[in-house]
């Protein structure tokens, strides 16, 4: 399964092909080796790509990352981490916020079963407000904001149970 | 230069009484309370901050000898409170007040206030904040000093004689509403034959949206470059410049490239422009660190803008390139100790440039952006002055201005300047909100920025150009291969899959 990443306007796929004698990853059909990672955690960090030392500052465990490398800022977007695992798509277990703002109105409680696009908080950013909807059916496990929280883009304002046999 | 160096009317030449100054509280927050900290404590002076809950754990309040909270609905109300601030100063035992730049520092009631409180204001004195920040009061004294002015026709109701006097100025005029505001009521007249109808149409656009008809018409400068001066005066007459900055690139009618000296500029007009703005501090008998901002049009007449009776934000370059500390310059003067130097002895070391690193979004009309500083590397270096009151995990909210910090850097030469300057804006890094810091660095490195050939609508003018080019693949690659890293999803993947089912799909040349 390849992991899809977008960057700017395009949508990439990175690819593990072997990971032996070193990690070996295609790229949108290329290939790259890596022999030495970096750190799994956020911060700055070296590895090696093709024998090449690339520094770089990385934050974001899921969802959008951001970079800073060779002088640049860029936010890469995880387009589906779990894109391909199943069928039935849209299958995310998180209500993610679309971009910082405050919450204007709670619909939903832990305990309340969803159906897929039903309304689970009400919020406010930039002026506008915006619903912020179940992205499957399910039942939620956490509603993490009140009305009046604060929170930031990518935050995770609501949790559904995951699905049983499920990935 | 050729200026001579302190210039005297027939004043007084004593300067106002000494007042001991050994205690200071800065009504102000951020990059340049910490600044004014430094500064203070290099002078053996302590100094107490103030600050608003949601800036409780700031970088300018753990740096400080003494604190005040200040009460508000909100950090920028409590920082407008002037009684409030006077009242911690002397709850605190401070015996000065400064107030950096924003909020009070160019309040004249304030001012008085504190002066009232028997505190020192390290500032001008209240009627000399009240002639400069009233836009026609220190338009008509400039002018009554020398200093040039443009040429305008002021506000009337008779379309006839307007549109005589205006045309005796010449063209293109910019013709605006009196009571205007926001663009409406104001267009440009390249030509005689057009004079009358622009100003019909002006007035009744005023007329409309203000409910004042009366238009006014100046002469308008087109690719007009904003120069400013740096002067000093002691409050007794007496007062120098510290040469020019160059403060053309802008965007929203705000500066975030500064340097000094000006980019290319002829040194016979370096001293006119120089000279006018020391002849309007002397005649306004100016005491503290002020600015006097121009524009200067392509043909090289320049005319007065206002005068800033503060500290400036860009005020870093000027010290770079003269050696001056101007924040001890502006406590000397205020405790009755006079100008640091002659003007002889100012001289010019090289170039220096700042940017103002701003919580923006350069690709949607520099609109302010929000978010954390979930990671930050400052760069360093002898020649860098990283100014900031950052700190990482810090939230990024409307509450303030979106400047984060001040990156100023200096160098031999203008050309060496912004090298260093684009290697360090490169070597900075704020992940967590959006900043112009990459916007910045192409800025920077724009064929016309380079050349000098700078004008106030730069930015809208090379706008095409300043947009970020795409990645070529190997940086790309890089990019998505450090950002798949840091998903944990595919870090299972890399690690946690049993060797016979990872070897499937090895690729073989």
């Amino acid at each position: 399964m390849a992991l899809k990443l977008k960057l700017g306007e395009d949508v990439h796929e990175v690819e593990i092909v072997a990971r032996r004698p070193h990690l070996t990853v295609r790229i949108d059909g290329r290939l790259h080796t890596l022999s030495d990672l970096g750190q799994a955690e956020d911060g700055f960090g070296t590895l090696i790509l093709d024998g090449a030392l690339v520094s770089y500052g990385r934050i974001g465990g899921t969802g959008t990352a951001l970079l800073r490398i060779d002088g640049r800022t860029h936010a890469v977007e995880v387009v589906d981490p779990f894109e391909g695992s199943d069928g039935t798509g849209g299958g995310r277990d998180e209500v993610l916020a679309p971009m910082p703002g405050a919450v204007v109105e709670v619909h939903k409680a832990a305990g309340d079963a969803v159906t897929r696009g039903q309304a689970v908080l009400t919020i406010e950013s930039m002026k506008l407000q915006t619903t912020l909807v179940a992205p499957r059916d399910g039942v939620l496990v956490a509603v993490l904001k009140s009305e009046g929280d604060m929170f930031e883009k990518d935050e995770v304002v609501a949790r559904l149970a995951p699905v049983e046999g499920g990935q | 230069m050729s200026q001579p160096a302190v210039l005297r009317d027939a004043l007084p030449l004593q300067a106002p009484a000494a007042a001991p100054i050994r205690r200071v509280l800065i009504a102000n927050r951020g990059e340049i309370a910490v600044r004014i900290q430094r500064t203070l404590r290099a002078m053996g002076i302590a100094s107490v901050a103030v600050f608003h809950r949601v800036d409780a754990e700031g970088p300018h309040v753990t740096g400080a000898d003494g604190t005040v909270e200040l009460i508000g609905d909100s950090a920028v109300a409590a920082h407008l409170d002037g009684p409030q601030i006077v009242a911690a100063a002397r709850a605190s035992g401070a015996d000065a007040i400064h107030p950096g730049y924003g909020f009070l520092s160019e309040n004249a009631a304030f001012a008085r206030q504190v002066a009232e409180a028997g505190l020192t204001f390290i500032g001008p004195d209240a009627d000399t904040i009240a002639l400069m920040g009233d836009k026609i009061s220190a338009r008509q004294f400039a002018e009554a000093h020398g200093v040039p002015v443009a040429p305008s026709v002021m506000p009337t109701g008779d379309l006839d004689a307007f549109a005589a006097a205006a045309e005796a100025i010449g063209f293109p005029l910019l013709i605006k509403a009196a009571a205007g505001g926001g663009g409406k009521g104001m267009s440009i007249v390249r030509e005689p034959s057009t004079l009358r109808e622009a100003a019909r149409i002006a007035s009744s656009e005023a007329q409309r949206y203000f409910g004042d008809g009366r238009v006014y018409a100046e002469l308008y400068v087109e690719r007009p470059r904003h120069i400013e001066v740096q002067v000093l005066g002691d409050g007794a007459g007496g007062a120098i410049h510290l040469f020019e900055r160059e403060c053309s690139v802008q965007r929203r009618f705000q500066k975030i490239i500064e340097e000094a000296p000006a980019a290319p500029l002829p040194e016979a007009l370096r001293e006119e422009i120089c000279g006018a703005a020391v002849r309007l501090a002397a005649a306004a008998r100016y005491k503290n660190a002020g600015t006097v901002e121009f524009i200067l049009g392509t043909d090289g007449r320049f005319f007065f803008l206002e005068m800033n009776t503060r500290l400036q934000v860009e005020h870093p370059v000027t010290e770079m390139i003269t050696g001056l500390d101007l924040v001890r310059a502006q406590v000397d003067i205020a405790a009755g100790r006079g100008l640091p130097a002659t003007q002889p002895e100012i001289r010019v070391h090289g170039h220096a440039i700042e940017c103002r690193i701003c919580a923006e979004a350069p690709e949607r009309g520099f609109l302010p952006a929000t978010g954390a500083v979930r990671l930050l590397r400052v760069p360093d270096g002898p020649a860098i002055r990283f100014e900031n009151a950052l700190r990482q995990g810090q939230k990024v909210t409307a509450d303030f201005d979106p400047m984060l910090a001040k990156l100023v850097v200096s160098g031999p030469d203008r050309a060496a300047a912004i090298d260093r300057a684009i290697a360090a804006l490169k070597e900075l890094a704020i992940l967590g909100v959006e900043t112009n810091v990459d916007y910045l660095t192409r800025l920077l490195d724009h064929p016309a920025f380079r050349a000098g050939d700078l004008h106030t609508a730069f930015v809208s003018e090379h706008a095409e150009s300043l947009v970020a080019p795409p990645l070529d693949v190997a940086a790309r690659d890089r990019a998505l291969m450090v950002a798949a890293l840091g998903q944990r999803a595919f870090r299972t993947l890399v690690s946690d899959v049993p060797e016979p089912q990872a070897s499937i799909g090895a690729w073989r040349n």
